[in-house]
């Protein structure tokens, strides 16, 4: 469609031949000067390209390659996938403190057992990463006393949590619960320290709130893993 | 004859149109597709899916305009190829002057809000991390690196403000737009980094897209001047510009990203004013006396046999694009007689 810069067009002889430079002489060039006396300068001193040479051409294509990955990087970024860094120990010991998580965002519906990325704002501005316990109509119950969590009536196998589950210190919160259409609800795995949806401040957690699902750990690389 | 549409004013009533039109919907979103606590959208609410129906139709409208934009090339030159550089000469054209060095003065009036919040994050964090409580965040650190780019951005936009009211001797189209598109990778940077925890992509998405839109726009304004002239996509950037800046607008961001948006819609706009001008009937170059010698559209070069002896080339001439000048009055009547209409050519 639009028409790309073109460089100079040679206008003599020797430009017409393609002589971009001195470079491109070849050897039938110079028998073609047999003719000339030795004293004779060349007849016409090649001029390499503008666009060979151009400072403010290496300059522009740096500029356009700049901007261009970085206009894709964010929009990968914002709509396909984005690394979070893990603040706190709520979800030792799966995750560490600093941990640099992959999370696919596109299109994703929570599903029970996913550890996800969300924003609760009545909390706080910053970023949760919590594993999701159960889903809208889904009934939760936790048992403080056995330390089980059970999911409609049916206990969790849960060997990933970090500790055997003790009261928190702001008693038992929302232990009872039947999960509303459009909820999640989620904990961490280091139940002893980890503000979730049992902290009456955080509770069922709208599904809008949620970014996406924690699909490996980037960084550091010794903590490189698919979750 | 298509070369004798209006074109400059199809892309300003069109782009403004279109702006309106799209600012309209993003005020009607804001109010009635997101809940009052939390700020979470409404799912399939009517003004979310029209918001996208704009942008879409914006997009879609400019791109066709753009594609049907006539375009004459400009001049073939010995040293500097095809001068489309000139399109965004405007000899004595003050509106274009004016749009400029106002997106310049907004860019510059930006620079002390975008650098004063960046300061004041700096410092928080700075106490933070004295204390031991510091859990991650905004630094201000990318508001600092980004007032200073907008600082650059001024001086960009200022330049070629003047260097197309008063192009020189040579002159230098837009490779200074190549300081905003910087500048706008810095915003970019921000942005991302201000939005990243924000599960509501409504509330950031414009906003990304104005800046990517304008950072393209600002790229292919400096590739008229360097390397790689692509006249109907900048046209079609710009146009977008002009509608996801304004949608950003009516988003209520902070004053600084304001100004900045409000500096990358000014320049967009002169673009739209002045290049469809340029691109229907290219600015001539040379003396008076050397204008009628001087065609439009070089013939091709002749090829030469390469078993023909060479011989001593005359000195060449003069080259016409190092002499050229022109008075206002020569650059009016040149936008206006229609001249080149034989090179009416889409290319």
């Amino acid at each position: 469609m639009d028409e790309l810069w073109q460089d100079s067009q040679p206008t003599t002889p020797a430009e017409s031949e393609g002589t971009d430079g001195v470079e491109n002489w070849t050897l039938s060039d110079l028998s073609d000067l047999s003719d000339l006396t030795e004293a004779t300068p060349p007849p016409h001193t090649p001029v390499r390209s503008k666009k060979d040479t151009s400072l403010g051409y290496e300059l522009y294509l740096n500029v356009r390659t700049l901007v261009f990955v970085l206009a894709a990087l964010i929009l990968i970024f914002t709509f396909v996938v984005r690394i979070i860094v893990v603040s706190g120990r709520s979800m030792e010991n799966t995750l560490q403190n600093g941990d640099s998580m992959l999370v696919w965002c596109l299109g994703y519906e929570p599903k029970q057992g996913d550890i996800v990325v969300l924003t609760q704002r009545s909390y706080q501005e910053d970023s949760l990463v919590k594993r999701v316990i159960a889903t809208e109509g889904q009934r939760v119950d936790i048992d403080y006393d056995t330390g089980t969590v059970y999911v409609d009536g049916a206990p969790l196998e849960e060997d990933y949590i970090k500790e055997a589950m003790q009261v928190p210190n702001y008693g038992e919160g929302v232990n009872h619960v039947t999960v509303p259409e459009g909820c999640i609800f989620v904990m961490g795995d280091n139940r002893n320290d980890s503000a979730d949806s049992r902290y009456p401040s955080i509770g069922i957690i709208d599904t809008r709130s949620v970014i996406g699902r924690a699909v490996m750990v980037l960084f550091p690389f010794q903590d490189f893993t698919l979750l | 004859m298509r070369g004798k549409k209006p074109y400059q004013i199809l892309w300003l009533v069109c782009t403004l149109a279109l702006a309106g039109i799209a600012t309209g919907v993003r005020l009607w979103q804001e109010s009635t597709a997101f809940e009052g606590d939390g700020g979470l959208p409404i799912r399939g609410a009517a003004a979310s899916v029209a918001m996208v129906c704009v942008l879409v139709m914006a997009a879609a409208v400019l791109c066709i305009l753009a594609a049907r934009q006539p375009v004459v090339r400009p001049p073939r030159t010995q040293i500097r190829g095809r001068r489309w550089d000139m399109s965004f000469f405007a000899t004595g054209d003050l509106v274009f002057l004016a749009l400029m060095w106002f997106g310049a003065f907004s860019a510059l009036a930006a620079v002390p809000m975008l650098f004063g919040r960046g300061r004041a994050l700096w410092k928080a964090y700075q106490v933070a991390v004295s204390m031991k409580t510091w859990q991650g965040g905004d630094n201000g650190v990318l508001s600092m690196v980004t007032a200073v780019l907008a600082l650059l951005a001024f001086f960009g936009l200022l330049q070629i403000g003047r260097d197309g009211y008063h192009p020189g001797r040579r002159g230098r189209g837009g490779f200074w737009a190549a300081l905003p598109a910087c500048a706008g990778c810095g915003w970019l940077l921000e942005t991302y980094r201000n939005c990243a925890a924000d599960p509501v992509l409504w509330d950031y998405v414009p906003l990304l897209l104005a800046v990517i839109a304008g950072m393209l726009m600002y790229t292919d304004w400096a590739g008229m001047s360097c390397a790689a002239a692509r006249p109907r996509r900048t046209l079609w950037m710009a146009g977008m510009t002009v509608v996801c800046s304004w949608v950003a607008l009516a988003s209520g961001p902070d004053n600084g990203t304001a100004m900045l948006l409000i500096a990358q819609s000014a320049a967009a706009l002169a673009a739209l004013w002045r290049l469809p001008i340029n691109l229907q009937n290219p600015p001539r170059v040379g003396w008076k006396g050397n204008l009628d010698a001087c065609s439009i559209q070089d013939p091709e070069p002749q090829s030469v046999p390469r078993d023909q002896p060479l011989t001593p080339q005359p000195e060449p001439q003069p080259r016409v694009e190092e002499d050229w000048t022109w008075t206002r009055e020569e650059s009016q009547a040149m936008n206006c007689t229609g001249e080149n209409k034989e090179e009416d050519t889409h290319v």
